[in-house]
Parts: structure tokens; sequence; C-alpha cells
């Protein structure tokens, strides 16, 4: 009989153990970055940064997510590619125990991603992909804060008509992002009935010649040319059409804020300045407090200001964080019924919401879009001229 | 579209792109005559001469001195092959490796894969680009970019060179008996692991100074190397494994047929236009265009 009492004390015990090792257990929030090629492993970097400072806000300025649990990231590399990106955030789910999973960039692996999350549970947020079937597709665990097709397509297309552009040559790269971007376009201005002789030519996200489609381009004689390459074939396209005469006397407009980096003008020191480039964050815009808690952090830590992408890779994970703390559970259907139910923080100076909208605009909000030009050589992005500034959906 | 001025553009740059392409076929195709193996780390061996291009110019020489750092870029890449190939490549030959092509493949995509992740961990994910102050110049109605004419120039002058020394040199002479019998050179007295161990290395530099050349053209990260490769072993297909004057031609072949095509036919398709080719090659001639039948014992 003493025996039973001894192995029932000594199983409780266990539990007990158990117990406080789970309460001990912080909060895992998962990141899936491109961290190496063929993705874009600077972009994926600077997502990074932001979500470790979040985590680094989240555990103190915010005083953690759940009693006694702190939150921690797990982060993992996409490779920009659809199989590594379902591998990564199943290691994130099952592995690291993730409440969530963001940091997204590259559209196709995000788009693999959300089949996957359909059957697991675990919602996803993206943080940089904008392909519009990664809400359009009203996926109860997908989730977006960044600017979708439709945004960014309006947002050129006001660009286009301010500066009385007639003849667009598009560059596109056949990924998810670059054809989704190009369709787009055509339909919106078709919409508009804009009068537009569009120029549509795809190529492979591998490619390293440029220069047949470029020559083919040229001989259209276009008013303006979209670069719609994400990592080395923007780069390089932003090459080999200056080489070929295109640029500067054809304006070009890069289809996301690369130019921002740190790099930009190391890799283009004479062929960037002229570029027109989309962009969401201008420092002369209002932030939330948490904006200016990660501006200060961010320059003190690196020496530098913080870029778009580290901004909204630091949102995320703080609203994923606020999801948990307003659901009281780690729970994957509380934490997505927080997400649709409630007002978040983010870097952005108004909250962050996930209404079940129609279409695309399901679960997605979207920062302002704004079309910068860099005008000399080495300029500072934070002093590029702004063009353009198209709402977002606050 | 299509316009003469186009097509003649477009040829121009295809000849241009398909000698640097050559140049980087050009390793693959020797150390397999001489070693008798495929190197499947060829493409990393590119981008370390990319790298040490880069740092060579950015760090002591500058961009006007480029035509410095290229050969030492290839003098340094050389070195690493010479170095690599006693601890990794000769083993199969010294010791009694009963499947010589199946260790040759793990060995050198382990090396592959050893390169590809230590450029990342020492020099970053990042692009970077050695940059070049030569000014572009006008190919008949192609404008150019400097970097790029003397990259095609370089090659040219390589790919002579390189003809010249298999041709004119001693160490040619004994470098083409061991690629027609390594046991026929060994009977003469020619030490052929130390030729093994030179090839090796200069078949790595050239895929280093093609690095090197094309560093500022198409810029250097830790996966730059991976479409040389492909687009090597897809000239050494078509010009016949073991034939130089086989990949020079075949390496224009390649860089016109992908030129014209995506210019005429559809960009998508720009690097399947290549294997399209080799397939047409094999069905004609299985041996490439220039290649011999061996027989072997």
């Amino acid at each position: 009989m003493l025996s039973v009492f001894r192995l029932a004390a000594a199983g409780i015990a266990l539990l007990a153990t158990m117990i406080a090792v789970q309460a001990a257990d912080p909060v895992v929030i998962g990141l899936e970055i491109p961290l190496s090629p063929p993705g874009d492993p600077a972009s994926g970097q600077l997502i990074r940064r932001g979500g470790e400072l979040a985590i680094e806000y989240i555990n103190g300025p915010m005083g953690g997510v759940l009693p006694d649990r702190k939150a921690a990231l797990a982060v993992q590399d996409s490779q920009g590619r659809t199989e590594s990106g379902i591998a990564a955030y199943r290691r994130l789910v099952t592995e690291d125990r993730a409440v969530g999973v963001t940091g997204f960039f590259h559209s196709s692996v995000n788009l693999a991603v959300n089949e996957v999350a359909k059957e697991l549970g675990v919602p996803t947020m993206a943080t940089q992909a904008s392909a519009s079937d990664i809400t359009a597709k009203r996926y109860d665990v997908a989730f977006r804060t960044h600017a979708i097709d439709p945004l960014r397509v309006a947002a050129f297309l006001e660009f286009i008509k301010l500066k009385k552009f007639k003849r667009i040559a598009m560059l596109a790269e056949t990924t998810d992002y670059g054809i989704g971007i190009a369709e787009e376009t055509e339909k919106q201005s078709k919409e508009q009935k804009l009068g537009l002789e569009l120029m549509t030519v795809t190529f492979d996200h591998g490619s390293t010649d440029l220069t047949p489609l470029l020559l083919q381009v040229k001989a259209f004689k276009p008013d303006l040319v979209i670069n719609i390459g994400v990592g080395q074939p923007m780069d390089l396209m932003i090459e080999q059409a200056a080489t070929l005469g295109i640029t500067p006397q054809t304006p070009m407009l890069v289809s996301y804020d690369a130019p921002i980096r740190p790099q930009f003008w190391q890799l283009h020191p004479k062929t960037g300045a002229g570029l027109y480039y989309i962009a969401y964050y201008s420092p002369k815009q209002k932030l939330s407090d948490a904006g200016d808690w990660l501006t200060k952090a961010y320059e003190a830590k690196y020496n530098e200001s913080p870029v778009y992408s580290s901004l909204n890779g630091f949102g995320d994970v703080l609203i994923f964080a606020q999801a948990v703390k307003q659901a009281h559970s780690t729970d994957p259907k509380a934490v997505i019924k927080a997400l649709e139910t409630g007002r978040f923080k983010s870097w952005t100076s108004s909250p962050v919401t996930f209404p079940r909208a129609d279409g695309v605009f399901f679960h997605n909000w979207s920062p302002p879009i704004l079309i910068l030009q860099y005008t000399s050589a080495n300029q500072d992005w934070k002093t590029a001229d702004v063009i353009v500034e198209h709402a977002g959906t606050q | 579209m299509f316009t003469a001025e186009l097509l003649i553009q477009t040829l121009i740059a295809g000849v241009i792109i398909g000698v640097l392409y050559a140049l980087m076929a050009l390793g693959i195709t020797f150390i397999y005559s001489i070693v008798k193996m495929i190197n499947w780390s060829m493409g990393e061996f590119y981008m370390i001469g990319g790298y040490l291009q880069y740092l060579l110019i950015v760090e002591w020489l500058g961009a006007d001195l480029w035509w410095v750092a290229a050969p030492l870029s290839a003098l340094g890449v050389f070195l690493l092959g010479y170095l690599l190939e006693p601890l990794l490549i000769k083993p199969m030959f010294a010791t009694a490796v009963e499947r010589k092509d199946d260790y040759a493949i793990v060995v050198t995509i382990a090396l592959l894969l050893m390169l590809r992740n230590l450029a990342a961990a020492l020099g970053g994910p990042y692009q970077r680009t050695p940059g070049s102050n030569l000014p572009t110049v006008m190919l008949g109605p192609l404008p150019e970019s400097g970097a790029r004419f003397a990259a095609f120039l370089c090659a040219l002058a390589a790919i002579v060179l390189f003809y010249l020394l298999l041709k004119k040199t001693w160490l040619g002479l004994a470098l083409r008996a061991a690629a027609q019998s390594r046991i026929g050179a060994q009977t003469a007295g020619v030490d052929v692991f130390r030729l093994d161990q030179i090839a090796f290395g200069i078949g790595v530099g050239l895929a280093g100074l093609a690095g090197a050349l094309l560093a500022p053209v198409f810029m250097v990260f830790p996966t730059s190397g991976a479409v040389t490769t492909v687009k090597g072993f897809e000239i050494i297909v078509i010009g016949g494994l073991g034939s130089i004057p086989g990949a020079l031609i075949a390496g224009v072949l390649l860089g016109v047929v992908e030129s014209l095509g995506a210019s005429f036919i559809s960009a998508p398709y720009q690097n399947v236009y290549g294997f399209l080719l080799v397939v047409l090659v094999l069905l004609v001639r299985p041996t490439g265009l220039f290649g011999e039948r061996m027989r072997q014992a």
C-alpha cells in the first residue's frame, strides 16, 4: 500500500515539474525569412533585425505576453524556395511550437506555406509578400500587413498619370510576385481606360543576362520602364538598362523598396540617380510609441535608421504577441479569433485591424505606398523626393 | 518585334556572352580530359574568383587595376585547387577506389556545399560588386558595358594562351599525353599524379578567372556559381567532352541561341533553349560536335 502512495506521490511530483517547466516555456513566434539565395537575403536580414528587437520590446516595455511566459523568436531560412519554405514552416510549428509564423517576403513561398497552414492551423502573417492570392483565397489562417498588388499598382498608375506617360514597358520575373503585378497593371489600366500602350516582358528569376530582353524594350521606345525583379535580377536590370542607353533617358520605376538599403549605392554608384521606387515608409511619418522605441533601439544597435522591412518585421511579431495576450491563450484558433476581432499596435501611428473584408482585402492591412525618387548619386533615402503618396488600408 | 538592327544587336550580345560561357566551361572540360572526372564544384571556384577580385579591388588595388586583380584572383584559385587536389581527388587514383565516378560526384558535390556555405558565413548573403571605371563601348549598333567587353577580350586571350600552353610547351605535351593515355604517360616516366594536381589547379583557375572578370558584370554572392556550372555542362555536352575548340564554339552557339530565343521567341524560356540545343546535338551526334568516341578496357 505504501508503495502505491509513493508511486502516486512521485507521479504528482513529476506532473508538477512538467507543469512548472511548461509555465516557464516562452511563447514562440516563428520568423520565416529568406536568408540565402535564390531568395533575397538582404530583405530577410532586415526583417530579422526588426523581429529580434520586437522580442526585446515585448519582454521589456510591453511587459511580456502571458503570465510568467516571455516571448521568443524562432528563425528559419526559406531560401525564397517553396519547398524550403514549407519545410521551414513545418519545423517552426512542430518543433518550435510557434503560435504564429511571420516574416514572409517571397509571395510564392507564402502562397505555398498557406496551403500547409490551412491544414496545421497555425496562422501566417505576410510581412512583405504582396501577391493577391495570399489573402484573396480567404483562408482563416492567412493574414498580411503589406501593400497588396492592387494598391501598389494603383500607386503606379497615379504616378503614370501624374507624369503623363503613355508607353510603358514592364519587365517582370516569372514568379507570383512578378506576374501578379504585371497582370494587375494590365487589368487596372484597362479598367481606368488610360489608353496606355503596355509591353510586358517576363523572364526567369535565375536569369543573369537580361540584354536580349532589354534590347526588345529599347526598340519599343517606352516612356517608362517598370522593373519587377526581386534581388539580383532587379539589380542586374538597373545596370544593364543603363549600359544599353535605356536609362537615364527613359525613367525606371523599381517595384519595391530595395533602393533604400545600405548596399544600394555600393551596387549602383553610377546608375542609381534618377531612379523611381516604391517605398512604404518615410521618416517624415508619425510613428506609434512602439515605432519610436524601435527607431531608437535600432539606431543604437545598428548605427543606421530602420527601413520598412525592419519596421514591418517588428510590427508583425508585436501583433502576434498582442493577439496571444488578448486571447489569453496560445491556441491557434484563439489567436486567429483575436487577430480578426482586435486592434493592434504596430510601428505606424494608426492601429492595425484584420477585417474579414472582400477579396484581396480579407485579413489585410496595408501601410501607405509612396513613390520616391533619387535625384543625385549616394543620396540618403531619407531625403529622396516623395513623388506620390497613395493611401493604404488604414 | 523584329528589325534588322535588333537582330544584329542580339547576335553580337549572344557572341559576347557565349565566349564568356566558353571560358567557364573550359576548366570543366580540361579537368575531365586529364583527371577523367567531372568537377561539380566548378561554379564555386568561379564564385571564389569573383570574391577575390572584389577583395583585391575594394581593399587594395582600386577599380582601375582590375587587370592586375584578375590574374591574381585566378592565381589564388589555382593555388586553392592545387592544394585541395591531393586531399580530395588523388585518393581516387592512389588507392583502390572501385567506383571512381561515384567517388568524384560525392566528393565534388560535398566540396560545392562546403564552399558555398563558407562564402555565406564569411561574406554574408549579400550581392557585391567590385565596380568598374571602364566606359561603355559601341560594338556596331550595340552599346556594351566596358567591363563586359573587357571580360570578353580577356576570355578570348585566356583561351588562346591556354591553347598555346597545351600545344607549345613541355607541360602541355605531358598533359596531352596523360589525356590520351594515363598508363602510356606513366610508362614514359610522366608523374601523372603531379599532372593531375596541376591540371586541377589550372582548370579551377580558369573558372576563377571567369569569376574575376565577370564580377562587375553579374555581381558576386555565395550562389553566383550555380548558373555557370549548368551552362558549363551544357557547353561540354554540345562541344564534346574534352575538346577545347568544341568548348569555344559550343559556348558561342549557346549564347547566340539563348539570345535569339529570348529576343524573338519567348524570354521566360531563355534557359530552356540551351537544353533544347543539348537534346538536338545528342540526337544527331551523341559525342558532341567535336567529341570523339573512346574505347575503354
